[in-house]
């Protein structure tokens, strides 16, 4: 029944593709994050104009399908006179797409640090950004880092609806197997054994290392009073 | 003295249907000390956060050396506030909560805002930090968390932090409120080096005892306006108002019931 | 070129019978993947069988690792392929109604988590137990508390039929391409039926607190 063949015919062509997943997924994730951090400060300004602009620019995305989302950057941005290959369209589409809800996360974040932080930041003397830069963005990091990952295996998810532009993806890789191969079991059973086994991998590497992180505290606690009580002894 | 080193002018401020700050005016010379007082709600609190404009005020104006301080409407241009953030520099907070920095060791917690806001370079910076530590009896907790610390190291940290930045002002929220009783003596004993160093100090408190010992000038306020002022040893035997009276009298119920 | 928005206009009549095709497709996959994931959550908790727990386990992981894209085709190519023809509207109900209900099992294990284990013993010892014991005491308990998750899956579930286009199911996103494959204007159609889309899935996870509100003074 199964036709084995087809797994080793096809690997290589399905590798490509998924080598090509995580490139578009790392280039958005590199760029959805700077703009989810955009507009998440947006979102907290006092001007009605940027915080109504950023608002609207994260509910827009995150209530609606992002296989229409990709369809609108693919024939927009040439209907503005911006003309890019299917794969930029992809990583930008993408990109927006993520930075709506990283922006969500981040804005969690920031409100999770006590309101005293910015107060003594600003009242030193340190403007909006210098503030969020050194005082509040670092106290978010342990906050977001998690749910950060959890957003971007969802991209990389998200990114087999690239090939519906013709961006030759994992996905799309498959489709075309299957298109040569008429063997569609074989093939989508090997493209989602893929996307599982890399969404597995980060998602078994961010469990390891928030428990580091728990672990790292505990330790570090010791550490710490030894220090204090050592310290605290040669002064006597 | 210059009895124009700051001033503040009318100030107004309401949340909501509260009024917080009604008509308040003061003027503060160089070098004096001014306790305020009153019930909780009254206004003090707001009242030293619209002097370095952390909540604007709705109306009025704050004057500091002869150059106003944040803006005459409660808007901000973009000019009014980076000058504001040089201002903020010069006048040191200190809250009640003591807002150290929990992500950054007690040495970076007085480097940082020296290095972010003044552009001192770190070898200075740290130096500074050093012997300000030092002057506060942090010495042996440089390269401590701010969570290990004891509520009166964190406030004394939280003093060290705005002392690096060569304050000529200091605005104390109720500074010792939040500390267990045996640890106040801690912190008032570097406040005291403040005083005694003669620094501009703007104090809201309920520690009466340190108020008539070294206060020059006492202020009651409630309901968002001063009631009454004065010299605090005076004023705290003699009240003048019913409601500073009162006040006291309230006062001194609770301290009996402790 | 210009963005005409006669176009738009135009295509709004046709697009809105694609939304209510979107609806209902919403609609019942979300209706059949809450019954599979509460039979499932009912089963979990009374077999307690470590098989069982595996299989789920395995299920939710699978689900939760792969996207909804490749499952649908999964659904839509593979079944056929052991004489399961289903037809794209079926097989697009099934393949939404699997993942679907693997999210909101993850649902109903939170919400029953936060229903207190005294709730079961109380009723065991008033002679409460099976059919009675669920439907009466413990599942209106788990739905109540997981309302927002469930309106946030919802509105998931609605932005996940916009997918069953690509396997010919003539919903707003079909119609919307087959009005500009015909008039040659994407970008107005297009945009049309993003607005459309959103309108949707904000009034809906807008309903959460509502829906809650609602519900609580029903129970009080």
């Amino acid at each position: 029944m199964l036709e084995y063949q087809i797994f080793f015919d096809y690997t290589p062509m399905l590798l490509t593709g998924f080598w090509l997943t995580i490139k578009i997924v790392v280039c958005a994730i590199a760029l959805g994050i700077p703009l989810g951090l955009v507009l998440a400060l947006g979102r907290r300004r006092n001007y009605v104009i940027i915080s109504f602009l950023s608002t609207s620019f994260i509910e827009l995305f995150r209530n609606t399908p992002f296989i229409i989302q990709v369809f609108l950057f693919y024939y927009v941005l040439p209907f503005y006179g911006l003309k890019l290959s299917a794969e930029y369209v992809g990583v930008l589409a993408l990109a927006a797409f993520g930075s709506a809800y990283f922006a969500e996360i981040i804005r969690a974040g920031i409100d999770a640090v006590p309101k005293g932080q910015l107060e003594s930041a600003r009242a030193i003397g340190m403007t909006e950004w210098q503030a969020m830069k050194n005082i509040i963005l670092p106290q978010t990091l342990t906050i977001v880092i998690p749910p950060l990952t959890n957003q971007s295996l969802t991209l990389i998810k998200e990114s087999a609806i690239l090939s519906t532009i013709t961006v030759h993806e994992l996905t799309m890789s498959g489709l075309m197997v299957q298109g040569e191969t008429f063997r569609p079991f074989e093939v989508f059973i090997m493209v989602a054994l893929l996307y599982w086994a890399l969404n597995e991998t980060i998602a078994t590497i961010m469990r390891k290392f928030e428990q580091k992180v728990k672990k790292n505290r505990k330790t570090s606690f010791v550490l710490k009073l030894d220090t204090t009580l050592k310290k605290s002894q040669s002064i006597k | 003295m210059n009895a124009n080193f700051l001033e503040l002018k009318g100030l107004h401020k309401s949340f909501g249907n509260i009024t917080a700050l009604n008509n308040v005016s003061l003027n503060v010379s160089k070098g004096e000390v001014i306790f305020i007082i009153g019930p909780s709600g009254c206004g003090k609190s707001t009242l030293l956060r619209a002097v370095n404009w952390l909540t604007p005020p709705d109306k009025g104006e704050v004057w500091l050396e002869g150059n106003q301080v944040g803006s005459s409407s409660s808007k901000l241009t973009i000019k009014e506030s980076r000058l504001l953030n040089d201002f903020r520099a010069k006048m040191g907070m200190v809250f009640q909560q003591f807002n150290v920095w929990p992500h950054l060791n007690v040495l970076e917690n007085v480097v940082r805002a020296q290095m972010v806001v003044a552009k001192r370079s770190r070898v200075s910076a740290e130096s500074k930090a050093l012997k300000i530590l030092d002057e506060v009896g942090l010495n042996n907790k440089i390269d401590d968390w701010p969570e290990y610390l004891s509520g009166g190291q964190k406030q004394r940290l939280a003093i060290a932090r705005t002392l690096a930045m060569d304050p000529i002002l200091m605005l104390l929220d109720e500074p010792t409120s939040a500390l267990d009783p045996e640890l106040v003596g801690e912190v008032l004993k570097v406040l005291k080096r403040l005083v005694n160093n003669g620094m501009t100090m703007l104090i809201v408190t309920h520690e009466l005892g340190f108020a008539s010992e070294f206060g020059d000038r006492l202020l009651f306020m409630d309901g968002g306006e001063l009631i009454e002022e004065g010299n605090p040893k005076k004023i705290l035997s003699m009240p003048k108002t019913k409601r500073l009276e009162s006040f006291l009298k309230k006062l001194h119920i609770n301290s009996f019931k402790h | 070129m210009k963005f005409d928005i006669s176009y738009t206009l135009d295509a709004i009549p046709r697009l809105l019978d694609g939304a209510f095709i979107t609806l209902q497709v919403g609609i019942l996959g979300f209706i059949l993947s809450v019954l599979l994931a509460t039979t499932i959550t009912v089963a979990k908790t009374s077999l307690n069988s470590k098989i069982f727990n595996s299989i789920l386990a395995f299920y939710i992981s699978f689900i939760r690792g792969t996207p909804i894209l490749v499952q649908i085709f999964l659904v839509y190519y593979v079944l056929p392929v052991f004489g399961l023809n289903l037809g794209p509207f079926t097989a697009g109900i099934v393949a939404i109604t699997l993942n679907s209900s693997a999210f909101v099992t993850e649902i109903l294990r939170g919400g029953l988590a936060s229903v207190p284990n005294g709730q079961f013993e109380a009723s065991k010892s008033l002679g409460i137990s099976g059919y009675v014991l669920w439907r009466k005491i413990i599942l209106p308990q788990t739905f109540i508390t997981s309302i927002p998750p469930l309106v946030n899956e919802f509105t998931m579930v609605l932005k996940a039929t916009a997918l069953l286009s690509l396997i010919t199911v003539v919903e707003l996103m079909r119609v919307s391409q087959q009005i500009y494959s015909a008039n040659y204007h994407p970008v107005e159609v297009l945009s049309g039926t993003f607005v459309i889309y959103f309108l949707i899935c904000f009034v809906v996870s807008r309903s959460s607190v509502f829906l809650e509100n609602r519900l609580k003074v029903k129970r009080a």
